[in-house]
């Protein structure tokens, strides 16, 4: 089954091979050797273009870090790039997602400015769930800075700034979001191009806040948990779990079996715009709407 | 010119503004010019609050430093507005143990101070009242002693209790109780009544911020909660049944400028609202604003600092911050507003020069602007067109090459269109870029970028409009100020003409870049020349005297927390002419 897909999915890729171009950019990459980010950002594309989105349909908005550094490597003709503050690419990303919806904002950051920086943009904008796809780049670290622990390092492991390694107990990304009430909550790994393309597909497809996880290797600064490391351990979820508890209990282990597909996803639940009672039957976009307006009737009350 | 002075004293919680509203209210049906501001402190219930109202026949831009008539609805307020009032005013109250309050009876005798007690309390009581309606009995007292008739301020009370029918009924009865009160010598103003009823609204600050914004087209708004901006927030939301805006809430400061940033980026027009310390936190995404060349507008609403300051008071403290602050050497645009009117201009000002300047814009306010209710004609207005400086033709944005977006250009400014408008890429970046946005560390071409963003400056300045001189070519003594000093400077420019010495004032309204050249010239012309600003050091003197290498005669300064008054001016200008 899983053959036959990917067998469509090249031949369809293959078809629409100048949409699928026009998304590479033509930077000199600046990642490191066998850094996730190629395959995540390469597994994005392929996504887009079975989708059916040209790079005109598509915001992309990223944080600063090694993630933020693909920035200027994709949608290079015809795309529009944002690359913002360490820690803030969620809120300056759901404020360009409410101004214009027709236009698929995608916004990237890792673990470091997410879970450190700026975890309570990430809070607020699931709970709002905000129209947008987010792909937290989880290589348990800060790399761009040169390996300092994040609150996703593992315990005990030396790390830049922690020579002694980490004294807390790390975070666990997709149980932290799946008690926030999430609509979408994905998991999956760099090193395995077809399922992250699969799991991308799904939350392009989803209406409202898309969260997906990728487990990311940095060989650079997080020796420990390398791609045999993974391999030994993660296992694909034969069926969305359909409650959170169900969900949280399938995020929990980050040890011996790491459970990677979709966590859990509410198609029922309306995104932020359509929540608005005041813009409601609204058939412009925000950006439709700038023009001088007449004020008289808000005036009429002092009179 | 003749005004009479009103304040109502309480407590927090008492019901003064709703009897402030009340008052305000009826004035203005009657045809006075009001001007009505409140002074409260950082709570919710307790505490010590009263609410001022000048009216007369002509415009009144500032409040009195004294009262004539004072209602006082609370044992507090007795003493401490006693101060406040004028020789021969009236202090109206309801504290019964009045008598044992020594001081009381000596100092209103010595200052011809006369008192009107009514048990309101156990009036408002015997009529089934609360103690909330303690103030309609006092109410109706000073109504009467005001010398108007019972029925306006039956009618306005009816208005404004008109959801409330159960309470409407007793509030009716106490104001009337007050007002036919027997058995005292009641003193009776004879106030002139206007001829002809002003086609000005009385509104605040933060209300013509809202309105303009709503005219200018601004479909977003984000924002925390922070005193004194908080009403923005609550203005626009109240609207947006009828206007369609997306108001948000935002969980905190760097949320509400991001949101906007993100949402001015993509095209719509978008703002927040904030006091000093929540600017503190906006400050690198004013940074981001300034390197992406994103319009990014943000309303600075000053109260005193430094830290949590005094929330609920005003202050002019923050220009110097406005200007200076974000790290790295950018180009931003820096407004001050000083009364609804300009609110209401500035913020429209401020939507069209962020767009087609490519900076960010801080338009400061303060706690008096914003909440001080003033007479304005929205109406008379100038007509403040939309400019975006977008590129919008099908032909030009069909011509783009990514590398527009950026171009290094003499003015500065290179073109800028809507995401999504064009087939054409677009590349926005934090970090330094060349032309088309790419990321850029070769030297030649970072030291271009930063100077084409600064010649921005000079495009800037030679659009600006010169700051505005109010009162006589040559005077006796003149003034430099910026945002609401100009209102107590105006009132007083009309009490000392009275006296024959003659005034004149220079009236910043952009701070940033500043045209100090103008500056320069009024100090030529005259030189008794002074600066007044409600801050602690004199911080637009310091600008302007560094930028010309002019020197002011003397400053004169006011940072207890309350705003310029009349008499402020007055007794600096005795001593300095």
């Amino acid at each position: 089954m899983m053959n036959q897909r990917k067998i469509a999915d090249y031949r369809q890729l293959a078809e629409k091979k100048d949409e699928y171009l026009k998304f590479e950019g033509s930077q000199a990459i600046t990642w490191c050797e066998g850094c996730g980010n190629y395959a995540i950002q390469k597994a994005l594309e392929r996504a887009l273009v079975l989708e059916g989105f040209k790079t005109s349909d598509v915001l992309f908005c990223f944080d600063v870090g090694c993630s933020g550094n693909g920035s200027d490597k994709i949608a290079a003709m015809g795309g529009t790039t944002l690359h913002g503050l360490h820690g803030r690419v969620i809120s300056l990303a759901a404020g360009a997602a409410l101004a214009n919806p027709r236009i698929k904002v995608i916004a990237e950051a890792g673990d470091g400015a997410t879970f450190s920086e700026g975890p309570g943009h990430l809070i607020h904008a699931v709970r709002s769930n905000y129209p947008m796809l987010f792909i937290l780049h989880n290589n348990e670290n800060f790399a761009l800075t040169t390996g300092q622990a994040s609150a996703l390092t593992r315990k005990g492991f030396p790390m830049n700034g922690s020579p002694d390694g980490v004294m807390t107990d790390p975070m666990n990304a997709c149980d932290f979001v799946l008690g926030l009430k999430p609509t979408f909550v994905a998991r999956s790994f760099s090193g395995d191009i077809n399922h992250m393309t699969e799991i991308l597909r799904a939350a392009l497809r989803h209406n409202g806040f898309a969260l997906v996880e990728m487990l990311q290797l940095c060989p650079t600064y997080n020796r420990t948990t390398s791609s045999a490391w993974f391999r030994e351990r993660i296992q694909f979820l034969k069926s969305v779990p359909k409650t959170i508890e169900a969900a949280r209990k399938a995020a929990a282990d980050l040890e011996r079996h790491i459970n990677l597909g979709i966590l859990y996803q509410d198609t029922k639940s309306p995104n932020f715009l359509e929540r608005l009672p005041t813009r409601k039957g609204v058939k412009t976009a925000l950006v439709d709407e700038v023009k001088a307006y007449d004020i008289g009737k808000l005036t009429a009350q002092f009179k | 010119m003749n005004r009479t002075t009103l304040k109502i004293a309480g407590a927090s919680g008492m019901g003064l503004l709703s009897v402030g509203k009340i008052v305000a209210g009826i004035l203005k049906g009657m045809g006075y010019h009001v001007h009505s501001d409140r002074e409260f402190p950082s709570l919710i219930k307790g505490g010590h609050s009263n609410m001022q109202i000048d009216f007369g026949l002509g415009p009144i831009r500032s409040l009195s430093m004294h009262t004539d008539l004072v209602i006082a609805l609370d044992r507090d307020g007795l003493m401490e507005y006693l101060g406040a009032i004028r020789e021969g005013g009236v202090l109206v109250h309801g504290f019964e143990r009045h008598a044992m309050i020594r001081d009381l009876q000596e100092t209103a005798k010595k200052r011809k101070i006369r008192l009107l007690y009514l048990p309101a309390h156990s009036i408002a009581k015997s009529l089934g009242g609360s103690d909330l309606m303690v103030n309609m009995v006092l109410l109706g007292l000073m109504w009467r002693v005001l010398g108007f008739s019972l029925k306006p301020l039956e009618d306005a009370t009816r208005e404004q209790f008109a959801d409330k029918p159960q309470a409407l009924d007793i509030d009716l009865k106490c104001i009337r109780a007050g007002y036919q009160a027997k058995g005292l010598k009641v003193p009776q103003y004879k106030i002139p009544l206007p001829k002809y009823k002003p086609k000005e609204i009385l509104i605040d600050g933060n209300m013509g911020i809202a309105l303009g914004a709503i005219k200018a087209g601004v479909r977003a708004f984000y924002a925390y909660p922070m005193s004194p901006a908080s009403s923005i927030l609550m203005y626009l939301a109240n609207f947006s049944h009828k206007t369609g805006m997306l108001i948000k809430q935002a969980e905190d400061e760097i949320t509400a400028a991001q949101m906007v940033l993100g949402s001015s980026f993509m095209g719509t027009r978008s703002f927040t609202a904030t006091s000093g310390g929540g600017f503190d936190l906006m400050t690198e995404t004013v940074s981001l604003a300034g390197m992406i060349e994103s319009p990014l507008v943000i309303v600075l609403a000053q109260r005193p600092g430094p830290g949590t300051g005094l929330p609920t008071w005003t202050g002019q403290g923050d220009l110097k911050m406005a200007i200076h602050s974000s790290h790295g050497e950018f180009p931003k645009i820096v407004l001050a507003a000083s009364d609804p009117k300009s609110c209401y201009e500035l913020i429209q000002h401020a939507l069209n020069w962020s767009e087609v300047y490519q900076v960010p814009v801080v338009l400061l306010t303060e706690k008096t602007v914003c909440e001080a209710q003033m007479m304005v004609d929205l109406e008379s207005s100038p007509k403040i067109p939309i400019e975006r400086g977008l590129v919008t033709s099908k032909k030009e944005l069909a011509a783009l090459k990514s590398s527009d977006r950026f171009k290094i250009t003499e003015s500065g400014i290179a073109k800028r269109w809507i995401p999504g408008s064009s087939a054409t890429g677009y590349f926005a970046n934090g970090d330094e870029h060349a032309e088309d946005g790419v990321v850029n560390e070769a030297g030649p071409l970072v030291a271009a970028m930063a100077e084409r963003r600064l010649r921005k400056i000079a495009t800037i300045k030679k659009a600006l409009p010169d700051p505005k001189v109010y009162g006589p070519k040559k005077a006796d003594i003149s003034f430099v100020g910026w945002g609401s000093s100009k209102n107590a400077m105006l009132d007083a420019m009309e009490m000392l003409t009275e006296k024959k010495v003659k005034v004149n004032f220079l009236h910043y309204e952009c701070l940033w870049p500043i045209r100090h050249e103008a500056f320069a010239a009024f100090h030529k012309a005259n030189p008794n020349i002074h600066i007044i600003e409600n801050n602690l050091q004199g911080l637009l003197a310091d600008i302007l005297e560094g930028k010309s290498g002019l020197k002011f005669k003397g400053r004169l300064l006011k940072y207890d927390g309350r705003p310029f008054f009349r008499r402020d001016v007055t007794d600096y200008v005795e001593k300095n002419i």
